[in-house]
């Protein structure tokens, strides 16, 4: 994949390197890399319980590394809070989805463009023209978000009234909205359907060349990683057991094994071959 | 000029302006007692520390049982200040509690700018460095205050006596509510990263403190004018409608503006979700003590005012007990609404203060404090959103824009998900 993002400094996007997270005598991440260039759409598939979600929380902020190195656009983002990994430009949506429930879809979007809202508190309490105009631009570039999303009509909705696969574009909507280089999505397809999850699939292709994004995704869909990963990181028990593309990660036997237990390789390659016979 | 103002701002404007003017003029005229005027103020006071309230616990979900005390640390700074103006004849504890509280008010700014890009900080060193800092500045604004006060107090004098008192009043006022909001930044420093439950347990501790150290005043604190447990007498009546009615309105419009901006829907969002919030970019404990200090500040105000209405304090009145009043007000008037909070204001006032101690015989005041907790149980049991749910009067609503209808650009929209 050619850079397309508007990354001034050559090298990965970004750089994990060794990272480890013990929770208690529980070591849930092991020495884990990763690298991800500017532009990339990449997979991260596992196993339940593999600690994909825990490399997630811990590059956005969410837990301390207990070792290792996180680097987003050549800078040192580990130990640092959440909200500023956001601002640095590193977005995400959740597992089980996260919206601000009582608020309308608006507000939701308008929440997370609140560090690009431009206008101080001052402004606000005394509501002049700055605060008008910025409030205005606010509003406008969060309906702009909504209508690529196709949820213009649905802007006073409360969020929580909305049905499922709305909620789930919401929130990809509203993680767009923090203007990030790189947005993490937590099983994006998690309780669709065939058909939502290909139009899902589009989504991501589309929202990926329209905002020049880097991705990566935590999916356990096969169809839906293999369809739109470029290269996939595979773990298990905290620890990368493979890489490369999909291709390649469909016929390792690692994976297979990880997957299907102890032995499924062998049987999975006699079954190809008498099925090529 | 007129048509800078939308039409819901002079609906409001206009509306209060003419409550104002009907309740002074039939005070005026006499039809309404002493009695009744005393109620509809401390009911407006009440609103004040209850949209304090509302907007820590109702908005940004954290329940805070600490405004009373609050409430009771504006209410004797500021009788304090006007106490030794009219009685004393001295400027010395304005001046002092002006210097103070601005003082220390721009070391918390400064160290704050500071200390919040320090990475990995430890709250605890933070919250001794601003506590240190505080507290040797407020002793140098004791020492400079000795010294300007004659100043100060020969200046007062120049002017006429009514007007004077009327200046003292209101920058006693406003300087006790700084007080109060600086001292819950430092209170909320360290306790703000608990949970909502322990942090609703930290305040009520709070308000435990506060009391007992009221009533200790004369001794412990060393203020003897305050008189301890025997309750302050002898401050000036200066809190009119007319006070009351100007602070309400200008609460109820800055905490709407505050609300209803870019800033408001991040102190929300802490409420909604917390973990999403942080993940939106939003730094989530900035905006609880952003909440927790514009509503304590909005306390101190209220009892500053408060203790200028009957010109008489006594600790008891800040019990613990009587710290579940505005709780009970906001759930009863909606959390999360402006207009169920003041409207649930007056009508406690009203009715709980005033008809049911004109209509209960005498001796059975008491029985207040059974109605009270019955009242509250049927509107949770038939309303459990509060009388007002979320509802707001057009002035104190979020404005949606208009869709706009020729979206440009979008060349190619997205495939539609159909369940």
């Amino acid at each position: 994949m050619t850079s397309i993002a508007p990354n001034t400094t050559s090298g990965p996007l970004l750089k994990v390197e060794n990272l480890s997270k013990n929770f208690g005598g529980l070591r849930a991440v092991n020495n884990f890399n990763l690298e991800l260039q500017p532009g990339d759409l990449a997979g991260l598939i596992g196993p339940n319980g593999a600690g994909k979600t825990t490399v997630f929380n811990l590059i956005t902020g969410v837990y301390l590394p207990t070792s290792g190195k996180i680097s987003f656009k050549g800078q040192e983002i580990g130990g640092l809070p959440p909200h500023t990994i956001n601002q640095m430009g590193i977005a995400r949506t959740f597992q089980n989805i996260r919206l601000f429930p009582s608020l309308t879809v608006l507000e939701n979007v308008c929440i997370a463009y609140h560090s690009h809202a431009g206008y101080s508190m001052q402004d606000a309490i005394l509501r002049n023209g700055k605060f008008e105009a910025k409030e205005k631009e606010l509003f406008e570039k969060a309906q702009d978000f909504l209508s690529i999303f196709r949820l213009e009509d649905r802007q006073a909705e409360i969020a929580r009234n909305l049905p499922y696969g709305e909620q789930r574009r919401l929130e990809i909507a509203r993680a767009l909205a923090a203007e990030p280089t790189l947005l993490f999505l937590d099983e994006p397809a998690a309780g669709m359907n065939p058909a939502e999850s290909v139009a899902l699939m589009d989504l991501i292709h589309f929202i990926r060349d329209r905002f020049k994004l880097t991705i990566l995704l935590i999916e356990h869909q096969m169809r839906v990683v293999m369809g739109v990963c470029e290269k996939i990181t595979v773990m298990d028990f905290g620890e990368v057991i493979a890489y490369g593309e999909p291709q390649e990660i469909q016929s390792n036997p690692r994976v297979v094994e990880a997957y299907l237990g102890r032995g499924a390789a062998e049987l999975a390659e006699k079954l190809q071959r008498s099925k090529a016979q | 000029m007129l048509n800078k103002f939308s039409k819901s701002t002079l609906w409001f404007l206009g509306s209060a302006f003419a409550v104002y003017l009907v309740l002074q003029i039939l005070v005026s005229a006499g039809i309404l007692s002493q009695f009744w005027n005393t109620i509809i103020r401390l009911g407006a006071v009440m609103a004040i520390v209850s949209i304090g309230l509302n907007l820590i616990y109702g908005f940004n979900g954290q329940f805070s049982l600490g405004q009373w005390g609050f409430y009771a640390i504006g209410a004797y700074a500021a009788a304090d200040v006007t106490y030794r103006w009219d009685v004393n004849k001295s400027a010395d504890g304005l001046v002092v509690l002006a210097l103070a509280t601005s003082l220390s008010g721009i070391a918390i700014l400064w160290l704050h700018a500071r200390l919040s890009k320090v990475r990995g900080l430890d709250p605890l060193s933070a919250f001794t460095l601003y506590l240190t800092s505080t507290i040797l500045l407020s002793a140098l604004a004791v020492q400079i205050g000795i010294a300007v006060t004659p100043v100060v107090t020969g200046a007062l004098n120049l002017l006429p006596a009514a007007a004077a008192m009327q200046i003292v009043f209101i920058l006693a006022v406003l300087f006790s509510a700084i007080l109060a909001a600086e001292i819950s930044y430092l209170f909320g420093l360290p306790i703000l990263s608990l949970g909502s439950d322990y942090f609703g347990i930290a305040t009520l501790g709070f308000t435990i403190i506060v009391k007992i150290l009221l009533d200790n005043s004369d001794t412990l604190l060393g203020f003897v004018e305050m008189k301890g447990a025997r309750g302050m007498v002898g401050i000036p009546k200066v809190t009119s409608l007319f006070w009351v009615f100007i602070f309400l309105v200008l609460v109820v419009a800055l905490v709407r503006n505050l609300l209803r901006s870019s800033y408001g829907r991040a102190i929300i969002s802490v409420r909604e979700d917390e973990i999403a919030a942080k993940a939106m970019g939003i730094d989530i404990a900035e905006y609880k003590i952003m909440a927790f200090v514009i509503g304590s500040f909005l306390a101190g105000l209220a009892g500053g005012l408060y203790a200028h209405i009957n010109g008489f304090l006594h600790p008891d009145t800040f019990n613990f007990i009587k710290s579940f009043d505005p709780m009970i007000i906001i759930v009863f008037g909606g959390l999360g609404s402006i207009t169920g909070t003041v409207f649930a204001s007056f009508a406690w006032a009203l009715i709980l203060e005033g008809v049911l101690r004109l209509w209960l015989p005498q001796g059975f005041e008491t029985w207040r404090f059974v109605v009270y907790p019955l009242l509250l149980l049927v509107t949770m049991l038939l309303r459990p959103a509060g009388i007002f749910g979320n509802y707001e009067i057009p002035f104190l609503r979020q404005v949606l824009p208009k869709l706009r209808k020729n979206q440009p650009s979008e060349a190619e929209p997205v495939a539609e998900v159909r369940p």
